[in-house]
């Protein structure tokens, strides 16, 4: 039981590490909590969802094109909600992104219904219900082998990107002081749309493995995964991607174990003890310097 | 007669930055006091020490009120208020959205105690209390030339009268010594003249003053001693010619070539 | 015979005073019924609530997001102590202030060190940890089954010789919100302009020049965190002696995200303005209810709306509708440059 729990947390904690990623990213670049982020998280199911059931494409194009639209959706928000407050006090950005989130959340209760949906039939692969590995009692499909593969490959290919490329070094740049990010001749606006678009991707591609694997999508689906992955990149500590990455695994393991042994009712409850206790404890988290806020900019 | 103000062996530490090393000096009841050296000589760190907003790495700092010393390295902002220092800030901090006057009520807070119910129930206590905050309030503006202007907003008043308005709230905590940060910078001439006039009127008042400032013609005119830092070190103490003559002073300023040429 | 002294009122206060008196008439008009009371109790109720959130982003600046759990809280104790000790609600009601308040202090000593961002998620957290609370803790709450049953209010009078009067029907409630409401604004009014108001609104301005003056900030954003919690768990009271059943999901974010909305729209730190925020959302949210079926539209989008409301608001009017200058000035985008240049980059106070 201890094992199979471990492993559904495992599975869970590299999703909620994508999704908190996400989070963090963007609260290095522009110190801002997108409350949207899970909202980008249940698009990316949905719009899975639609390019399979409409568009009749197969898994995997679905799969990326949704990313792509993710990314894109990140960048809308940046540039329509987020930009224009940029130089606003933080309480009116804080509040446009919860605005932002209560009206994808709904939007999406327009356009898809509020019922949860299963995941189209016959659109994953076959194979993927089939067990790929067994051991110790412990069952493993190809499923779950796919979206630790996944999670891995996305989870390295965002080091590098943020640790080797142009790009990267940008964002790191400018998540340590805009200002001077800007007289070294970046163009800060344009990080900042791809650090959203990035972001978008990964939260995408999240909701997508979510969707498929308990075959079911529902507008509000964002909302708690949302508060969760936050928790989990509090508890890495807000502004660091590894901080954030094992944030997440150790917050699913957590989650996972929490109902497993203690208490299934408050399996949501755990996630936001943890973030509580994590927050007032240890601000910092596990790996992040709090970016202190200065006094005027409130 | 026992310093008001003992800054001893005090250093001050950011993560790698020795921003203070080995401050020692003291500070008289009812001087002017100078408190000079070139940018990022450690002078505003010093002031930061002593309000609360930073703590001394090593070192004391004691205060020495209505015979009682306490030692205030540490301690909290508002408790360093309430024990009698008042400062001003060097970039200026007002209640930029509130009126003047409210600044000034602000500043009387700290000898104050109406608390909720007090303000839900308007007690005769506190409606006794409120009547006293605005007369004191009048009286701090008028001393400090801004009477009748209590209506204003703070941030729509020429920046010569906001530095004033700062030093009228700092006043209405009841200071036994106030430290002032660099208060002239952006005057001219003649504000610079009628600054120097509050001061000496503050110091008559029973007041001490600790005075960060680069306006020469103000230290030389309104302090009586002048110490001098730099690199986080005391350099150099004393009346301010005697000081501004000091070879180690003017290379401090002005580089070693010049100190051989005086 | 002597000419009636009345006091010289100022046009405001002639307008709100024709409000008021409007407002104690209105159930003696010919075209309203008990569906119309009901609404309008409904829109006092978020008065009431929303002055109470009014204090902390409003007054303090901060943003509680959570503020449906004290609302939660205060509305089941009072349901409980009603239903297992038939409390009189008149005894409630200073129990339920004095529990917020608690809570409030509980929550917030800890929790108020924290940076706004941070201050805003763990709000928020306990919010839904008290929705978690009510609905798994059957053996208290009787969870998502609800709690039925809780007497109305009643006047009893018996000890004074006079009669025992439950209240039914909504005009007993209606006047009761009247006054719950008259005595919140008064409380409110008053604290403004006090030292206690003088500091929350230094606090607000500048932390580092409001603890130059003796503020302790800690001190002061947790009595205003106990206040405002206190109101939410007043309020809550009302409604559980009022609507006379309880459900967790009555207490979900999205409360605390509407009275957060009546807020800003009106005016954050205004009391009237947010009162104006109140009546304004609550009529939108009842016509939206009734319009968007005949238009064909999802219920959905009622919440929708909102959500936009709020976005472009903070884009184009973040102060509200009726902006006190304090916080109109601290809202607008790209603050008044200093005088002095910041020398070197990055450099902070």
């Amino acid at each position: 039981m201890f094992l199979q729990q471990l492993v559904n947390g495992l599975t869970i904690g590299g999703i909620y590490a994508m999704i908190a990623v996400g989070y963090t990213m963007i609260y290095g670049v522009i110190q801002l909590i997108n409350f949207a982020h899970g909202e980008i998280y249940m698009l990316g199911a949905f719009f899975a969802f639609t390019f399979i059931s409409f568009l009749g494409l197969p898994f995997y194009a679905a799969f990326l094109l949704s990313m792509a639209c993710c990314a894109v959706c990140g960048m809308l928000l940046d540039i329509f909600a987020y930009r224009p407050l940029r130089q606003s006090p933080r309480l009116a950005a804080l509040i446009t992104a919860i605005g932002m989130s209560i009206f994808l959340q709904n939007l999406a209760m327009v356009i898809w219904g509020s019922r949860p949906k299963p995941f189209p039939q016959g659109a994953l692969p076959a194979y993927f219900e089939e067990t790929a590995v067994t051991f110790s009692g412990v069952s493993l499909s190809w499923f779950h082998l796919f979206i630790f593969a996944i999670t891995l490959m996305m989870m390295i290919g965002l080091n590098l990107i943020i640790q080797k490329t142009r790009w990267g070094k940008a964002m790191r740049a400018v998540a340590q002081n805009k200002t001077m990010a800007a007289l070294t001749g970046i163009n800060v606006n344009r990080v900042i749309s791809y650090t959203f678009a990035l972001a978008g991707s990964l939260g995408g591609a999240a909701g997508i493995m979510v969707g498929a694997y308990y075959n079911s999508l529902y507008p509000t689906m964002g909302y708690i995964a949302g508060v969760k992955a936050f928790a989990a990149a509090v508890l890495g500590g807000i502004g660091s991607v590894p901080g954030a990455m094992l944030g997440g695994v150790v917050l699913g393991v957590a989650e996972a174990l929490g109902a497993g042994y203690l208490s299934s009712l408050y399996r949501d409850g755990i996630s936001y003890a943890v973030m509580i206790i994590v927050i007032i404890l240890i601000p910092a988290g596990l790996f992040g310097k709090l970016i202190k806020e200065t006094k005027k900019s409130m | 007669m026992k310093p008001i103000l003992h800054i001893n062996k005090v250093y001050k530490n950011f993560g790698g930055l020795e921003a203070l090393r080995n401050i020692t000096f003291k500070i008289i009841p009812g001087e002017i006091i100078g408190l000079i050296g070139p940018n990022g000589a450690g002078k505003t760190t010093l002031f930061n020490c002593v309000a609360g907003i930073e703590k001394p790495t090593r070192g004391e700092i004691i205060f020495e009120n209505r015979g009682r010393a306490v030692s205030i390295g540490g301690k909290k902002p508002e408790a360093v208020t309430a024990l009698g220092i008042a400062r001003t800030f060097q970039n200026i901090r007002l209640f930029d959205n509130l009126t003047v006057l409210d600044n000034v009520k602000i500043g009387r807070h700290c000898r104050t105690r109406a608390t909720f119910f007090g303000a839900v129930a308007r007690t005769r206590g506190q409606q006794a209390e409120e009547k006293a905050i605005l007369e004191s309030a009048n009286r701090f503006l008028e001393f400090v030339g801004l009477a009748g202007r209590g209506e204003e907003i703070a941030s729509s008043m020429p920046y010569g009268d906001q530095r004033r308005l700062e030093i009228a709230r700092a006043l209405a905590t009841e200071p036994q010594l106030l430290m002032l940060d660099e208060p002239a910078a952006g005057m001219n001439p003649q504000e610079s003249r009628g600054l120097m006039d509050l001061i000496r009127r503050i110091r008559d008042g029973g007041i001490t003053i600790l005075l960060i400032e680069h306006d020469m013609k103000v230290v030389m005119g309104v302090c009586e001693r002048v110490v001098v830092i730099n690199h986080g070190q005391w350099l150099a103490e004393g009346a301010p010619h005697d000081v501004q003559s000091d070879p180690k002073v003017i290379e401090a300023y002005l580089g070693t070539g010049a100190a051989n040429a005086a | 015979m002597g000419k009636l002294n009345l006091p010289k009122l100022s046009r405001g206060n002639k307008v709100r005073t024709g409000v008021l008196v409007l407002a104690l008439m209105l159930p003696f008009l010919p075209f309203v019924t008990d569906y119309i009371l009901h609404i309008v109790i409904i829109v006092y109720l978020y008065m009431l609530l929303a002055l109470g959130l009014n204090i902390v982003p409003g007054f303090n600046g901060l943003l509680d997001l959570g503020y449906v759990g004290f609302y939660g809280i205060g509305a089941y104790t009072s349901g409980l102590l009603t239903v297992h000790f038939g409390l009189s609600y008149w005894l409630i009601i200073p129990l339920a202030f004095i529990n917020g308040a608690i809570w409030g202090i509980l929550l917030g000593a800890p929790t108020l060190r924290l940076t706004g961002d941070y201050f805003a998620i763990v709000t928020f957290g306990f919010s839904e940890l008290v929705v978690l609370f009510l609905t798994n803790e059957i053996w208290l709450t009787r969870g998502p089954l609800g709690l039925p049953g809780i007497e109305p209010v009643s006047l009893d009078l018996s000890l004074f010789g006079g009669p025992k009067w439950e209240f039914v029907g909504e005009l007993p409630y209606y006047y009761l919100a009247i006054v719950m409401v008259a005595v919140t604004v008064f409380v409110m009014h008053r604290i403004q302009d006090s030292r206690l108001g003088r500091a929350w609104f230094a606090i607000r301005d500048d932390e580092v020049a409001a603890v130059s003056c003796g503020i302790s900030l800690l001190t002061y954003k947790v009595i205003a965190f106990a206040i405002s919690a206190a109101f939410g768990a007043v309020g809550g009271s009302f409604f559980a002696r009022w609507v006379t059943f309880l459900s967790p999901d009555m207490f979900k974010f999205w409360e605390s995200f509407l009275i957060l909305c009546m807020i800003v729209l009106g005016g954050m730190g205004n009391i009237w303005g947010v009162m104006i925020g109140a009546v304004v959302l609550v009529s939108l949210s009842e016509v939206l209810r009734e319009l968007l079926p005949l238009l064909g539209m999802p219920v959905e989008v009622r919440f929708l709306a909102f959500g936009l409301i709020m976005v472009l608001m903070m884009r184009y009017r973040p102060a509200g509708i009726l902006p006190i200058p304090a916080v109109a000035a601290q809202m607008k985008a790209g603050r008044v440059k200093r005088k002095r240049v910041r020398v070197a980059v990055g450099m902070k106070e």
